[in-house]
């Protein structure tokens, strides 16, 4: 029979919390802790058999870690707050990783990336725009997006239509022919705010250009300028005539795109992962779904496009710096991981070694008109710090909800996004 | 043997008290703190800003937003769940048939999770196809696609309602209770002496039922501040901040602005109005106690 005596008891005591703290690192060993947001309809299934190719090739061990894509802006803070960040995770490229880097949470990665020769392996112009930071190198761009109008084929020929538009005009005449023929022409679901950023984005670059646009996200002009106006005001006239599905900040974005592919509305404004989405559906790209780059508004303004870079990164306080750079490195490198990975996932490699013929056809063209494309964009809550992206993408749900309140949402977002800037 | 005693409890005691200073009082001390601080959440470097967070605090209009939607689901909180569950308790106990099998009915919410909760009626208010919308065109005959969650006029007290119906269980099962400390006799010589049902309900059950009802609306209001999680899923305080309450505008500023020193001060605030909740439901606990015993 066991006794436990006062001091047997104390004792006890005494070194529970030890093994308790000490049990962590005893699991740990050589593993790399990555946590990301491919999950769900990002990815879950397709981005850990790359992982699984990954331990197969090199020997380690990847403990996994996904969390779900709005949970995962949160989540990443509070490890982040209480110095248990991963190893490696998943991050966007701009704002949100600079953030994080003058926060001094990364660890830069210029000694793997010069070591491994990235620079013959990722396309010069995401490595310029997307991986560096404060004159250092801190993320590998694990793939990219491109937001365009994906629209339901059937849908479009139903109403007659043969040609896709390449001005506004002819945006808004398709628009009006939709409706004519009792389709509502656009759906949009805002309910998490952000699918909206990509009208705000497109509608201000192609009126007031990309140099005014960098102005408004680094807080130098104004949310009530007359350009700012301007390009809200063709966002309202849409509205108004009634070519948005209504409720939009009732849908998720996938809702939206259901309505599309169910033809109860005709196309959507969404980044290409929708692609990734529809496949997973069943729609055939090309035959069921295809898309046309948003059109252009004013003359002599260079030609631009939206998107997300979806990159990896390594944390400053993670315990096997090692292992989290074989990861970067491999998933970047891998011509086979980014093939794979981007084709399934319904999005575009920055490896120069994909062979393009990988993507479907439409992916194929989308790949084709970033690369003649003159700006490549970060969408909205990238391009601006988080605390001002917060006021911007409140102010497009409320848009969504009451558009003839425009002047006083502008006026409400100029005054807040003031105050976010000196926060 | 007692100071034998004594260690025992001491020890068996030290357990939970190291528990609950790790996961409560630390935080809870670590919030203070940082409320005084301009911490952004990820840089180890932040700079004390004295009461600035405090004094943010009275020019934030979404603060405001957030005190006065917190105050009415606290109202809300205090008549509908309590309403509810003392006329479900009424007809349960009047022994209709079929009584049990309605109380584990209404009983059965409580015992979901509030993310489970909140998706319910997530469906049930969906515009296209949910429950309500759908009743609505059967009995209008016309269509009808209202998006409750997603209009700033109707989202919070949509999920109100949805939190009262899950609320509404508990309340039921504690005014029963309450209901069986009533003696048999009392009602009966009522009943005797011509009280009508509704009179004897009024003048002398909801009297004698008030320990039970302090308890129940002390549990509906302190329940009611933290209602997060309901909120998170229903709306996330949205559209455009409509429905948000104040822990709800605590996590935004906190986890999506990055400013978790305001963040902390607006948790500080709102543990503040909740420490002054529980001290009144103890003084009125108090006072029930010295009148019925």
């Amino acid at each position: 029979m066991i006794t436990l005596n006062r001091r047997g008891a104390l004792a006890a005591l005494a070194v529970a919390p030890a093994l308790l703290l000490g049990a962590p690192a005893f699991a740990q060993g050589g593993d790399v802790t990555l946590t990301h947001y491919f999950t769900g309809e990002f990815g879950l299934k397709l981005f850990n058999e790359q992982v699984a190719k990954f331990e197969a090739d090199t020997g380690h061990t990847i403990k996994n870690s996904p969390i779900g894509h709005e949970d995962f802006k949160t989540d990443i803070l509070v490890r982040a707050a209480g110095d248990s960040l991963p190893d490696v995770f998943s991050y966007w490229a701009g704002a949100r990783t600079q953030f994080v880097v003058d926060a001094g949470s990364l660890h830069p990665i210029d000694d793997m990336w010069a070591r491994d020769g990235l620079d013959s392996v990722v396309a010069k112009s995401v490595a310029d725009s997307a991986t560096m930071y404060n004159g250092k190198r801190y993320l590998v761009p694990f793939n990219y997006h491109y937001a365009g109008m994906f629209y339901n084929t059937q849908v479009l020929a139903d109403a007659g239509v043969s040609e896709m538009p390449t001005d506004w005009d002819g945006f808004m005449a398709l628009c009006e022919t939709l409706k004519a023929a009792g389709v509502t022409p656009i759906a949009l679901g805002s309910k998490y705010r952000w699918p909206a950023q990509f009208w705000f984005d497109y509608l201000l670059l192609n009126t007031a250009g990309p140099d005014y646009r960098a102005a408004l996200m680094d807080g130098s002009a104004a949310y009530d300028d007359a350009e700012v106006k301007a390009a809200m005001a063709m966002w309202r006239e849409l509205a108004d005539k009634g070519y948005f599905a209504p409720n939009a900040n009732a849908d998720t974005w996938t809702d939206a795109s259901d309505k599309v592919a169910r033809g109860d509305a005709a196309m959507t404004l969404m980044g290409t992962w929708i692609t990734g989405y529809w496949n997973g559906l069943g729609l055939e790209p090309g035959k069921d779904y295809d898309f046309f780059p948003f059109p252009s508004i004013a003359d002599g303004l260079p030609g631009s496009v939206v998107g997300p870079v979806d990159g990896l990164v390594v944390s400053n306080d993670g315990e096997n710096r090692a292992g989290a750079e074989a990861f970067l490195s491999y998933m970047m490198s891998s011509a086979d991981v980014q093939a794979s990975w981007t084709s399934g996932y319904g999005a575009l490699s920055a490896n120069v070694n994909v062979d393009p013929a990988n993507y479907n056809e439409v992916m194929q063209r989308v790949s084709t008109v970033v690369a003649g494309a003159d700006v490549f964009a970060f969408n909205y809550d990238l391009a601006t710090p988080p605390p001002v992206a917060e006021v911007g993408l409140s102010m497009f749900s409320r848009f969504m909800d009451d558009p003839s309140q425009v002047d006083d949402i502008l006026a409400q977002a100029a005054a807040d996004a003031a105050q976010a800037f000196t926060e | 043997m007692e100071r034998e005693n004594r260690f025992w409890r001491v020890i068996l005691l030290a357990l939970p008290l190291a528990v609950f200073a790790a996961f409560v009082i630390w935080p809870l001390a670590d919030s203070f703190h940082y409320s005084f601080t301009n911490w952004n959440g990820f840089n180890p470097d932040f700079d004390y800003v004295g009461f600035d967070n405090f004094l943010k605090i009275h020019s934030d209009k979404l603060f405001l937003n957030a005190a006065i939607n917190t105050a009415l689901w606290i109202v809300a909180a205090i008549v509908v769940p309590t309403g509810l569950g003392l006329g479900l308790a009424l007809l349960i106990d009047s022994r209709i048939p079929g009584g049990s099998v309605f109380k584990s009915i209404f009983y059965l919410p409580i015992c979901l999770s509030a993310v489970v909760v909140g998706q319910i009626w997530v469906w049930i208010y969906q515009p296209d196809w949910g429950l309500l919308n759908t009743v609505v065109e059967a009995v209008s005959g016309e269509s009808f696609n209202y998006a409750w969650l997603a209009k700033p006029d109707s989202a919070l007290w949509s999920v109100i309602l949805a939190w009262s119906w899950q609320q509404t269980g508990l309340s039921m099962v504690i005014f029963l209770a309450g209901l069986t400390t009533i003696p048999e006799e009392l009602l009966e010589v009522c009943e005797i002496e011509g009280a009508r049902a509704l009179q004897r309900i009024r003048l002398v059950v909801i009297p004698l039922l008030t320990p039970a009802t302090v308890v129940v609306i002390a549990l509906n209001v302190i329940n009611s501040l933290k209602g997060f999680d309901i909120l998170y899923t229903m709306t996330g305080g949205g559209p455009f901040n409509s429905s948000d309450t104040l822990a709800m505008h605590m996590y935004n500023e906190s986890f999506k602005k990055y400013l978790m020193g305001y963040g902390s001060a607006i948790s500080v605030v709102l543990f503040l109005i909740a420490l002054t909740i529980v001290r009144l439901y103890f003084r009125q606990l108090r006072k029930v106690d010295e009148l019925h015993g």
